[in-house]
């Protein structure tokens, strides 16, 4: 990398840092939000984190429920009657 | 069946399957849509609480699209298509539970990026190939462990140690890893990335947990006396 484009990125400035810390906060939602009321860039960033993997979380365990659930799906079942009328409305 | 999809997304494991008594089919449609309508203006999902009259003020319209009952619809109708292809395939093949529920994660995933249109990184890295870059990526970690550490400490010290704290240099990487696609950015596009891959995600949390409760409870139904 070229010396000078290092050193025109040597400084980040404390609005830089104030505008990343609003992005962060709003990117957690309410309930976590609280509890990381008054905090540095750095903390926002590990809740952020914490949060993506949470959500990644719920999606696998919301996808062992689908793929249990799956053979309610079968086209000749009852509920598949019922699924097709919903996903028609 | 609205108290059961209105629940906001971070306690849906807690909700109780309520018995329905009677098949009413009509009665399941319009608790669906309503669930969807209130699920767009959960406060768990926003930020201000004020619902989405007040979103532009904070966020991006951009993201504010993944919080609309439309978008959700959209997703839920192709993310049951996608569920039947696997169930189809995963009855041909003996497939395993596990194998089966990594499927419809896939298949999730990859609706989601779709409904993003092909406007965000972390959408288009999905789409071009997941697998290829997690089996590299796996193969370079058992490789050379310690390799890429050292090399990235290098260009560290040249170039970034004076302009950020290394702790949030450090927490930008997790980041990074976390968001599909992104390792390598600067930090504003990464929280651009990661703001509308989060709203995304809620989404999916969203219209997952409410096709969960509609095929649990149509189970329930249907082994229900008539």
């Amino acid at each position: 990398m070229p010396i000078e484009m290092s050193s025109r990125r040597s400084r980040i400035t404390d609005e830089e840092i104030n505008e990343l810390i609003s992005k962060l906060q709003s990117l957690l939602p309410e309930s976590r939000r609280r509890s990381t009321s008054r905090a540095s860039a750095s903390k926002l960033l590990k809740e952020t984190c914490s949060y993506i993997r949470s959500l990644h979380r719920e999606v696998d365990d919301l996808s062992d429920r689908l793929s249990d659930l799956m053979s309610t799906m079968d086209s000749n079942s009852p509920q598949a009657e019922i699924i097709r009328s919903i996903l028609r409305s | 069946i609205l108290v059961i999809l209105s629940t906001p997304i971070h306690s849906h494991r807690s909700i109780p399957h309520s018995s329905i008594t009677s098949p009413a089919n009509r009665r399941w449609v319009v608790g669906f849509e309503m669930a969807i309508s209130n699920a767009a203006g959960d406060p768990a999902a926003g930020n201000e609480g004020g619902g989405e009259r007040k979103r532009k003020r904070r966020e991006d319209p951009p993201v504010a699209k993944w919080r609309t009952e439309g978008e959700q619809k959209t997703y839920s109708s192709k993310l049951i298509e996608a569920i039947r292809r696997v169930r189809r395939s995963s009855a041909a093949e003996a497939a395993t539970d596990h194998s089966r529920s990594r499927a419809v994660r896939v298949a999730a995933d990859r609706a989601l990026a779709v409904a993003a249109r092909g406007r965000t990184r972390w959408s288009r890295a999905i789409l071009s190939g997941r697998k290829l870059k997690l089996w590299v990526r796996a193969r370079a970690c058992r490789r050379k462990p310690l390799g890429n550490i050292t090399a990235a400490s290098a260009s560290y010290s040249h170039t970034t140690r004076k302009s950020k704290p290394p702790a949030l240099e450090r927490k930008a990487r997790v980041l990074g890893r976390l968001v599909p696609g992104c390792r390598k950015l600067p930090l504003p596009t990464l929280l651009e990335e990661a703001s509308d891959y989060i709203a995304a995600l809620e989404m999916q949390v969203r219209a997952m947990s409410a096709i969960a409760e509609i095929l649990s409870a149509a189970g329930v139904a249907a082994a229900e006396p008539m």
